[in-house]
């Protein structure tokens, strides 16, 4: 335990990322087991493994979707203790406000038009004008091409387009980070590139990312590092190259086979 | 004798709009506790919500117009029966509200909490017009159901449209007549209901289907 002590006594630089012994169990059924990252502001982690492993539940414990049951998480420059019984909301509230999500299923405003899904948040989280929420809609909407679609209905929109849209909803509230949850894994595979082209780009401009993803060449060739999770537990954690070609675990090799040899 | 059974329109009306006004209003807390994770207020919810709608509404009456005086309370036949149907309202527009949030994707939920949105406006502009939506049509049903058990207010005196059939049909001697009129009376109060909440219903449903 020394060397956790050690960590925590070094801060994360600001918008890094540092998770220590996050534990997550339902009654008895442990899902998450002593989970630990440290990321540099602007790295991007690829976590990958077969499903189950606890992947999707890591992701969601880090702005508390899910509520883990020991560990610590600090992002920027806020800390949530979950061994605390009962995290103040104060800091609950910074965490999501430093965190945006992308969800599998996209989980865009339905009655919403593309332009509201992307100002109403603002409007209501940030209190920003509708002017500069609009704006900033504008200049998002541009950057994921899809300006042209501002005054329709999600429902009218692809799914590619649909999660361009969502990645744009949560970049509009400025978050230091993103987390990923598998965000291709309900789009075929053409809809899925230009998903994972929007993402190379963020990337690019140095935002700090964590993607949950079955993409393993998004994995290989965009992200800084790779960890690999089964079980609920981290197998390894490092380089990309690495990782992904001269895994050091046993079952890293057989579920890179398993999802590269098919 | 027409317009002596219509005098008896504005009463229904009152009564009815009265009682589903504030069983609208009531329902929302007790949603709430309905679905609350303190086990205790939730009990108590459910108890409330399962022991009105299974009494019947005219054994309600009865118990809150006869029974109450004898200890405490003398109410007047109009406010027992608002009291009477509101209570039994409050229980089933709980219950219509309750199910209108669980047809919510749990996803509308966390996106919304994710986006850092907390509990009020989360409710109100993200859950509540997408419930509003998925109810609207069960709550015309019951405004309509509610019209009509109305009707049960003419037993503890109320003089609504069936009281005054009662009364018309007693002194002429022509009850087919008189409650035909109360019939027509009624459907006549229901349709325009039925039409706006489905002119309503097909807006909403526009709005969200066609860009």
């Amino acid at each position: 335990m020394e060397i956790a002590t050690e960590r925590a006594a070094s801060p994360p630089t600001v918008g890094g990322v540092k998770v220590l012994g996050l534990h997550k169990s339902y009654g008895k059924h442990a899902v998450l087991h002593d989970v630990n990252l440290d990321m540099a502001e602007g790295e991007v982690v690829s976590i990958i493994g077969p499903s189950g492993a606890g992947k999707s539940t890591f992701l969601r414990c880090l702005n508390y979707l899910e509520v883990p049951t020991a560990g610590t998480i600090t992002i920027g420059d806020t800390t949530v203790d979950a061994g605390a019984r009962r995290p103040d909301r104060a800091s609950l509230d910074r965490l999501r406000r430093v965190t945006g999500m992308v969800f599998q299923n996209f989980n865009l405003f339905p009655h919403l038009t593309v332009l509201e899904n992307i100002t109403l948040p603002q409007m209501k989280v940030l209190g920003r004008s509708r002017e500069e929420a609009n704006a900033v809609a504008d200049s998002l909407l541009n950057r994921v091409g899809l300006a042209a679609k501002s005054d329709q209905h999600p429902s009218r929109l692809s799914g590619g387009q649909q999660q361009r849209i969502a990645i744009a909803r949560a970049l509009a509230l400025s978050p230091k980070v993103m987390l990923f949850d598998e965000p291709t894994s309900a789009l075929d595979p053409e809809l899925g590139l230009e998903v994972l082209a929007v993402m190379r780009d963020l990337a690019d401009e140095g935002m700090t990312m964590i993607v949950v993803t079955h993409e393993m060449h998004f994995a290989r060739d965009v992200s800084d590092r790779v960890m690999v999770m089964a079980d609920g537990r981290v197998l390894e954690l490092g380089p990309s190259e690495q990782v992904m070609t001269a895994p050091t675990h046993e079952r890293t090799k057989k579920f890179l086979r398993a999802v590269l040899d098919r | 004798m027409f317009a002596q059974i219509a005098a008896g329109v504005g009463m229904t009306v009152s009564i009815t709009g009265a009682s589903l006004l504030i069983g609208a209003l009531l329902g929302l807390p007790l949603v709430a506790a309905r679905r609350s994770a303190w086990t205790p207020l939730r009990t108590l919810a459910t108890a409330y919500i399962d022991i009105v709608r299974t009494i019947p509404p005219i054994t309600w009456l009865f118990l809150i117009y006869f029974g109450l005086p004898q200890y405490a309370l003398r109410l007047d036949s109009v406010s027992a029966s608002i009291i009477g149907f509101s209570m039994i309202a409050s229980a089933y527009m709980a219950e219509t509200y309750r199910s209108g949030l669980l047809s919510i994707p749990q996803g509308q939920w966390e996106a919304a909490t994710a986006l850092g949105m907390k509990f009020l406006p989360k409710t109100r502009y993200i859950i509540t017009p997408q419930a509003f939506k998925v109810t609207l049509p069960a709550i015309a049903a019951y405004a309509i159901s509610l019209l009509k058990d109305s009707a049960l207010a003419s037993t503890i005196g109320v003089h609504e449209i069936t009281y005054q059939a009662g009364l018309v049909s007693r002194a002429t001697h022509q009850g087919l007549l008189a409650f035909s009129i109360a019939g027509l009376l009624y459907i006549a109060m229901s349709i325009p209901l039925a039409l706006a909440a489905r002119r309503v219903d097909r807006v909403l449903r526009q709005k969200l289907e066609v860009a």
